[in-house]
C-alpha cells in the first residue's frame, strides 16, 4: 500500500487518511508501530495458531447449498488469492495486541461479550456464516445461512438479521480493507424476504476510500443470482487502532 | 430502565399512550393467517420453507437469554402516531469492543419503525432502512429510540426515528426507513393461482 512520504508517519497524534491506491504494491516496510500494511493486517486478523475456536466451518446445521459453495471458495483459497476468514467470538480476539484509539476506548469490564453474530452458539440457529476475502480485488464475499432464532415474519429471516450481517462483513471487509471501524452510515433496500434455513450470498465490494471513509456495496442474493434479496451501501470511518 | 418503565406506564394511564406487547413467536393463530398470506405474496420462496424449522421459530429480538441479548419496551402514542421504545442491550450484542454492533443498532431501529409502519397501516413490509451512525454507543446502556410516521403515500409509509441517551443530551443515530403494504386483495388472486398451478408435492 503505498504511504503518504514519512512527514505524515512522523505525526503520531493524527489520523492519517490512506491515498486510494487501485493495487497493493509490495510491502516496503514490515508493519509499524502506526499504520499497517493489508498484509499485516490479514496476519493479524487470521492468526495460524490461535487457541480460539474458529466459528466459521461447516457443521450439521448447513444446508448442502452452503456446503457446495463454501468448498467451491475454498478451491479458490489455494488458487484465486481468495482468503478465509477465521470468526471468534469477540472481535477482542481477532486484534490481539491492539486496542481502539485513546478516546474511544472502553475499559472492559464484562468478559462475557461476544459479537452480535456468534452470540447464538447452538448450531444452526442464528448465524450460520463464512466470509471470504480477496486483498486483491478488495472483494468479500459471506456466505449466510439465518437460523430460526433470528426469524421476523414467519418462516423468514428478520430485516435486522440481514442488516446486522451486512454490517458484519462490510465492517470486516473495511477493516482488511483500508483500516475502517466504524460504521458511519448504512443503506439497505430491501427486495425480498430470505427463507429461514436457506443460503443467501452477500457479494460485497469496496468502492472507493476519500477522506478518511471507505465506501462500499452490496447485494444480497441466492446462489444461482435469480433472486435479489437486498441491495445495500455503507460507509466506515479509518481509524488507526494502537498497540496496548 | 424500570424508572423509565414507571415513568411511561404512567403517562399511559391517561389513554394517550399504549403499552406494546411483545410475544417471543407470534400467537399460533395469527401465525397461520399470515404464512398463508406471506406464502402466497412470495410463492416462489415458500416453497423452500421446512415446515419443522417453522414451529421452532423465535423472533429475533426475544431470541436472547435474559439480560445477554436486546431488553425493550415499546409505548405508543396514537394521536401523534409515534412510538418511544426503551431499550437496553446486553453483551452479546458487541460489534467493536465496548460497543454495540451498528447490525444490533439497525435491528432495533427497523423492529421500532416497523412497529410503527404495523399500527398504522397493517401488515406490512420494510422496503428502505437509511441509517446514520452519528455516534457509537456504549455496550450495555440504555437509549430512547423515537419514531414518528411521518407520511402516508397510497401504499408507502415514511416513518424517521433517532436513537438517544436517557436525558436526550446525546444523539446517537437517526434513520429513515420506507415500508410498503402488502395488498390482502392481491394475496387472494395470487394464492388461487398458486393452488391451481401448483403441481402436486
Amino acid at each position: 500500500m503505498m504511504r503518504r512520504g514519512f512527514q505524515a508517519a512522523a505525526t503520531l497524534s493524527r489520523l492519517r487518511a490512506l491515498p486510494g491506491a487501485p493495487r497493493i504494491l509490495p510491502i516496503l516496510n514490515p508493519a509499524a508501530a502506526f499504520g499497517s500494511s493489508i498484509d499485516s493486517r490479514i496476519s493479524r486478523f487470521c492468526p495460524k495458531k490461535t487457541d480460539f475456536k474458529d466459528y466459521a466451518l461447516p457443521n450439521a446445521s448447513w444446508c448442502p447449498d452452503m456446503l457446495s459453495l463454501y468448498q467451491e471458495f475454498l478451491e479458490k483459497t489455494k488458487t484465486d488469492g481468495w482468503i478465509k476468514l477465521p470468526s471468534f467470538a469477540s472481535n477482542r480476539e481477532h486484534i490481539q495486541g491492539l486496542k481502539l484509539p485513546t478516546g474511544l476506548a472502553v475499559t472492559p469490564d464484562n468478559s462475557d461479550c461476544r459479537i452480535i453474530t456468534r452470540s447464538l452458539q447452538v448450531e444452526g440457529q442464528g448465524y450460520e456464516h463464512a466470509i471470504f476475502f480477496n486483498p486483491s480485488e478488495k472483494k468479500s464475499v459471506c456466505l449466510f445461512q439465518p437460523g430460526p432464532y433470528l426469524e421476523g415474519a414467519p418462516g423468514f429471516a428478520h430485516g435486522g438479521s440481514l442488516a446486522t450481517m451486512t454490517d458484519e462483513t462490510f465492517s470486516k471487509t473495511a477493516y482488511l480493507a483500508g483500516e475502517g471501524l466504524f460504521t458511519l452510515s448504512l443503506s439497505i433496500r430491501f427486495k425480498n424476504l430470505i427463507p429461514v434455513g436457506s443460503l443467501a450470498v452477500l457479494n460485497v465490494s469496496v468502492d472507493k476510500i476519500e477522506d478518511q471513509k471507505l465506501y462500499m456495496s452490496c447485494i444480497t442474493q441466492t446462489r444461482d443470482q435469480k433472486t435479489v434479496y437486498a441491495k445495500s451501501s455503507g460507509v466506515f470511518l479509518q481509524l488507526q487502532l494502537e498497540q496496548e | 430502565m424500570r424508572l423509565l418503565f414507571d415513568q411511561f406506564m404512567k403517562k399511559c394511564e391517561d389513554g394517550s399512550w399504549i403499552h406494546l406487547p411483545s410475544y417471543e413467536d407470534i400467537a399460533t393463530q395469527r401465525s397461520q393467517d399470515f404464512s398463508t398470506f406471506i406464502h402466497a405474496y412470495f410463492p416462489t420462496a415458500s416453497e423452500q420453507i421446512n415446515k419443522e424449522k417453522l414451529s421452532q421459530g423465535r423472533i429475533f429480538t426475544r431470541s436472547f437469554e435474559d439480560g445477554l441479548g436486546f431488553e425493550y419496551v415499546m409505548f405508543y402514542n396514537d394521536a401523534e402516531k409515534r412510538i418511544v421504545c426503551v431499550f437496553q442491550g446486553g453483551p452479546h450484542l458487541q460489534g467493536m469492543p465496548g460497543f454495540f454492533h451498528g447490525g444490533a443498532i439497525a435491528t432495533m431501529i427497523d423492529a421500532t419503525v416497523g412497529m410503527n409502519a404495523i399500527v398504522s397501516g397493517g401488515i406490512v413490509m420494510t422496503a428502505n432502512l437509511n441509517i446514520n451512525f452519528k455516534r457509537p454507543i456504549p455496550l450495555c446502556s440504555i437509549v430512547l429510540i423515537n419514531s414518528q410516521l411521518d407520511k402516508i403515500e397510497g401504499r408507502k409509509l415514511l416513518v424517521s426515528c433517532n436513537v438517544q441517551s436517557v436525558d436526550e443530551k446525546i444523539l446517537y443515530t437517526e434513520a429513515t426507513s420506507l415500508f410498503i403494504k402488502l395488498n390482502p386483495e392481491k394475496e387472494f388472486h395470487i394464492k388461487e393461482l398458486v393452488l391451481n398451478s401448483a403441481p402436486p408435492a
